[in-house]
């Protein structure tokens, strides 16, 4: 690539086999189709050939890919968007905030490719231009937060490290005698940027994640395993070398624009995703409540023990933001607790999937001996308490390196199948595992982690694990409260109400069961805005392409998604349908690729069963809250399936049949050349 | 435009809020009852036409640059500003493209749940103890490159009125040198940095004497105040400081 700005033009291909680096330089032709992130590393994942059911996610032949976009670097909100194949077979698309991807740009990279598999513990430090490969066997075995530190204290630039020069003749005679020079060169700055797994992703369970500065995690679809596989610890990036703009002063500009927006935001400068959340998902029907057998509690008061405010007393320390964010979203706490075991501990909030997944779903909120039908029956102490367990829980999630929201939807799945006496606790290796049971909470949690005894089960997540036992059992029942779709867990969003996320929502989105699509709005219209859907999604995977924050992507608005595009790059013609067309490429890429990676012939039909969507959704009216006795789509599936899907794909130029994007669509977005094998392949 | 009349009680206020005895709030309220316009709230300010202002404001000598760490979100608003402000100093070439904060003679840093903000602390020598009232940085030159820039003297906005700076020709660089980092690092913090260009040493002028970060920073975390002159200001090494604020803001001690 030529006149590089915005860009450096580089990706490093890392070897973990053969422990060589090598250089990618994708044309600019590339980077204006797919921009960075999630479109850029679809586009990647095809060329490696990775769209193939043959390639092992947990196999050498895997790519795991770091990548950041156009602004990320100077820019407000940047983050990493790490793509691979998903130990579940779907594609891993997951982005995380921080400092690490402005690091990344600064050291002179658009991101970084990671195949094959190193024969013992290494990690990756990148210094500019500079990688190595590591020896990482004194750090295997620590939990996140220790690695992170360890690990980067490794990593040093060269104007950071240097020999000593001084001598007590550099000093005066007086002050020589007081405090010689302890002779130990230089070396006390710490900038550089890390990315770690842990426990969880070096014994590979399926939903382990990377995490970057104590708390942010390359959340879903188990990024750690596919690293654990590798003998990857971590990341390391320090770099020096700054970002380049095609118009700096414009540049400078509308940066300077997007934060004073940011800074009006009282919402997100007050407690972030923990300000409002718990009262809106009570009132909309999408809380999460044991394993989402109730989504609001009878007696709103239950949700105080989690909102903002009340932990915010209780727990927040301070506040901390990504680069040039003025919506600081993370809270570093302390948790304080009555029992020894909780109390000090030191995490992040709990932000609002937490809250969900860890908190209401396996049933920390209400007061003993009372269920969520009923009038809050607890204590002050009883909620300081109950706030400190999600807190706990995201915690100890956060250090193991593993997801807590399929973490949270597979330990709903066992509480509800012991609630109903389905399993026993012999099922569980002896641990009798209730609702709101921090300490059986923990037993499982370890016993995942080690993937030792039923944990090496567990560690395939929810779906799985509920296969497991409804085989072992002899029950189909069991995988009536798997609450999965595409065999992938529930996020915190409910899809019955039809006033949080619905239905079709869940069933569209190729990232498997994302709570962040982006069409929400438009899919809960009545009638449905298919088209405004489309555009919804488009929009949020053109910002994941962008990498930067989809909390900010409001913010942001065609100021930030195009014209800072313009002042960054110098591509003065790139246009807002430049960008969504990013975002659509991004859907196509990725809808191909999970019908291909998992073997699916016909989605329609696969996916109508109640294996692959939960059952609970049409089948069991809401018992409780504003939107009382409703059901998902009125329980009708069919015209779920066989109306609103194929208008859906119609809408998007796929097939109605099953969804394929048409040899038209794909040469429309210049994709036919990496994808119409597949896609021909898949028609047929 | 402000007349003259006006001009002084601008800058009456303007010490007043610089002193805190007004608050940032007090300030611009009462700036926008004198008429003046003031850009919205003080959340990250247009940094293309800061730059183009810097200067224009009063420099204030004797003053030193404090950070609160529980304001303080991490958000390297000040870095950016030092980098692009200094960058154009001594790379104007590169720097009519580039943004790189490795210019910026103050860094937050970020550890786990803690940032630290990184920035010389004109640390003194004491005569009596130490034989000399040099900056240690200062004394250990062996070129005199480290050096005070007097009142009168020096580039209004960027150096002068008593605060240190570097001559670029003089310096020896990080590459046969480096002993203004290294007695700071052995005995005091870890003020100097090294341009990535040439490896020349780097350290915070304070703006002579009207720092750039200080209006950059959108929290309120950073505060340019007189000194005390009632002892000396420490710096701290940056991973002994975060263990410190670790410790001080969690009660948990952790190798940072
Ligand atoms: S903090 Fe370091 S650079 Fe600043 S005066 Fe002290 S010794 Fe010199
Ligand atoms: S690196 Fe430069 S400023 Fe520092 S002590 Fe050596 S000559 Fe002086
Ligand atoms: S600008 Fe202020 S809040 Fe941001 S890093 Fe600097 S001191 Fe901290």
């Amino acid at each position: 690539m030529s006149a590089v700005y915005g860009f450096t033009g580089k990706i490093a291909r890392i070897d973990l086999s053969a422990g060589s680096v090598s250089i990618i330089e994708p044309q600019e032709e590339v980077y204006r189709k797919y921009l960075g992130g999630w479109a850029l590393g679809m586009y990647f994942l095809f060329k490696e050939g990775l769209a193939e059911p043959d390639k092992d996610p947990l196999g050498p032949e895997n790519m795991l890919q770091l990548l950041v976009g156009p602004v990320t670097g100077i820019a407000p909100n940047p983050r990493t968007a790490i793509v691979t194949k998903s130990p579940y077979g779907f594609n891993c698309i997951t982005l995380c905030g921080g400092q690490g991807g402005a690091n990344l740009k600064f050291a002179g990279w658009d991101g970084i490719q990671i195949v094959g598999k190193a024969d013992k513990p290494v990690y990756i430090a990148v210094i500019d231009d500079h990688i190595e490969i590591r020896d990482a066997t004194e750090f295997w075995g620590m939990g996140t937060e220790e690695a992170e530190m360890a690990m980067r204290k490794k990593v040093l630039a060269p104007i950071e490290t240097s020999g000593s020069t001084l001598t007590e003749s550099d000093l005066t005679k007086k002050w020589a005698k007081l405090r010689p020079p302890k002779n130990q060169g230089i070396g006390g700055k710490r900038l550089a940027s890390t990315w770690v797994i842990g426990p969880a992703g070096e014994n590979k369970v399926w939903f382990a994640n990377m995490v970057t500065e104590g708390a942010r995690a390359h959340g879903r679809y188990g990024s750690g395993a596919v690293a654990g596989a590798k003998n990857l610890k971590g990341i390391v990036v320090r770099g020096t070398k700054g970002q380049k703009f095609a118009d700096k002063k414009k540049f400078l500009q509308i940066m300077g624009n997007i934060q004073k927006r940011e800074g009006t935001s009282h919402f997100w400068r007050t407690y972030g995703t923990a300000g409002a959340s718990v009262h809106e998902a009570n009132i909309v029907g999408g809380y999460p409540i044991r394993n989402w057998q109730w989504e609001s509690w009878a007696d709103p008061r239950t949700v105080k023990t989690l909102s903002g405010p009340f932990v915010d007393q209780m727990s927040f320390v301070r506040k901390q933001a990504c680069p040039g964010c003025a919506l600081h979203c993370l809270y570093p706490a302390r948790i304080s607790s009555y029992n020894e075991m909780m109390d000090e501990t030191i995490t992040d909030m709990p932000d609002w999937e937490a809250m969900g997944m860890v908190g209401g779903n396996i049933g920390y909120l209400e007061a003993e001996g009372t269920d969520p039908g009923d009038p809050y029956g607890g204590t002050f102490e009883d909620m300081t308490e109950n706030a400190a367990k999600t807190q706990y829980t995201t915690w100890f999630s956060d250090n193991t390196g593993m997801d807590f929201i399929e973490g949270g939807a597979l330990l709903g799945l066992l509480m509800e199948l012991r609630q109903r006496d389905l399993i026993e606790p012999a099922d569980l290796d002896g641990i009798d595992l209730k609702w709101g049971d921090l300490n059986s909470v923990k037993a499982v949690l370890e016993k995942t982690v080690a993937g030792e005894g039923i944990g090496a089960v567990l560690a395939r997540g929810t779906y799985e694990t509920a296969r497991y036992l409804s085989r072992k059992k002899e029950n189909d029942e069991i995988m009536y409260y798997s609450m999965t779709g595409k065999r992938y867990a529930q996020p915190a969003h409910g899809a019955r109400s039809n006033h949080d996320r619905n239905a079709l929502d869940y069933v569209t989105v190729v990232r498997p069961c994302e709570h962040t699509g982006g069409g929400s709005k438009a899919f809960m219209k009545n009638p449905i805005d298919y088209d405004g859907a489309v555009n919804g999604q488009n929009f949020n995977a053109a910002v994941n392409s962008m990498v930067y924050c989809l909390f900010a992507s409001g913010f942001w608005g065609d100021e930030g998604n195009v014209e800072l595009v313009k002042a960054v790059t110098g591509w003065n013609d790139f246009d807002k349908k430049d960008f969504l067309k990013v975002g659509e490429r991004a859907y196509a890429l990725s809808r191909l690729f999970n019908l291909r990676s998992q073997n699916i012939k016909e989605p329609r039909k696969e996916w109508d069963s109640p294996d692959m969507f939960p059952a609970r959704w049409f089948k069991e009216p809401l018992p409780t809250g504003p939107y009382k006795g409703k059901t998902a789509f009125n329980g009708d599936t069919a015209k779920l399936f066989d109306e609103c899907l194929p208008q859906y794909w119609a809408q998007r130029g796929w097939s109605r049949d099953k969804g394929i994007p048409e040899e038209e669509k794909l040469k429309e977005l210049g994709i036919a050349g990496i994808a119409g094998n597949i896609a021909a392949k898949l028609r047929s | 435009m402000a007349d003259s009349n006006q001009d002084e009680q601008i800058s009456e206020l303007k010490n007043k809020f610089q002193q805190r005895v007004i608050s940032r709030r007090e300030f611009i309220r009462m700036l926008t009852a004198l008429g003046i316009s003031v850009s919205a709230g003080g959340i990250f300010m247009d940094m293309a036409s800061a730059t183009e202002k810097s200067g224009n404001s009063e420099a204030q000598s004797g003053y030193t640059i404090i950070f609160d760490p529980a304001k303080c979100t991490g958000c390297m608003a000040c870095a950016i500003a030092c980098a692009e402000k200094y960058m154009q100093e001594i790379a104007p070439e590169q720097a009519r493209h580039t943004i790189n904060l490795e210019f910026s003679r103050i860094r937050p840093m970020r550890f786990q749940f803690v940032d630290f903000v990184n920035v010389c602390q004109y640390c003194e020598l004491i005569k009596w103890a130490e034989g000399t009232e040099q900056h240690p940085c200062e004394a250990v030159c062996p070129t005199g490159a480290l050096h005070r820039v007097k009142k009168g003297e020096g580039r209004g906005g960027y150096t002068g009125m008593g605060y240190m700076t570097v001559d670029r020709d003089m310096c020896l660089g990080i590459d046969t040198c480096g002993r203004c980092l290294e007695v700071c690092e052995d005995q005091f913090g870890s003020g100097i940095s090294f341009d990535p260009i040439e490896g020349k040493a780097q350290v915070c002028t304070r703006c002579g004497g009207d720092p750039e970060c200080v209006k950059a920073c959108p929290e309120e975390a950073l505060q340019f105040i007189p000194v005390q002159v009632n002892g000396r200001y420490y710096a701290n090494n940056p991973d002994h400081a975060a263990e410190l604020l670790y410790k001080k803001m969690f009660n948990k001690e952790r190798a940072l």
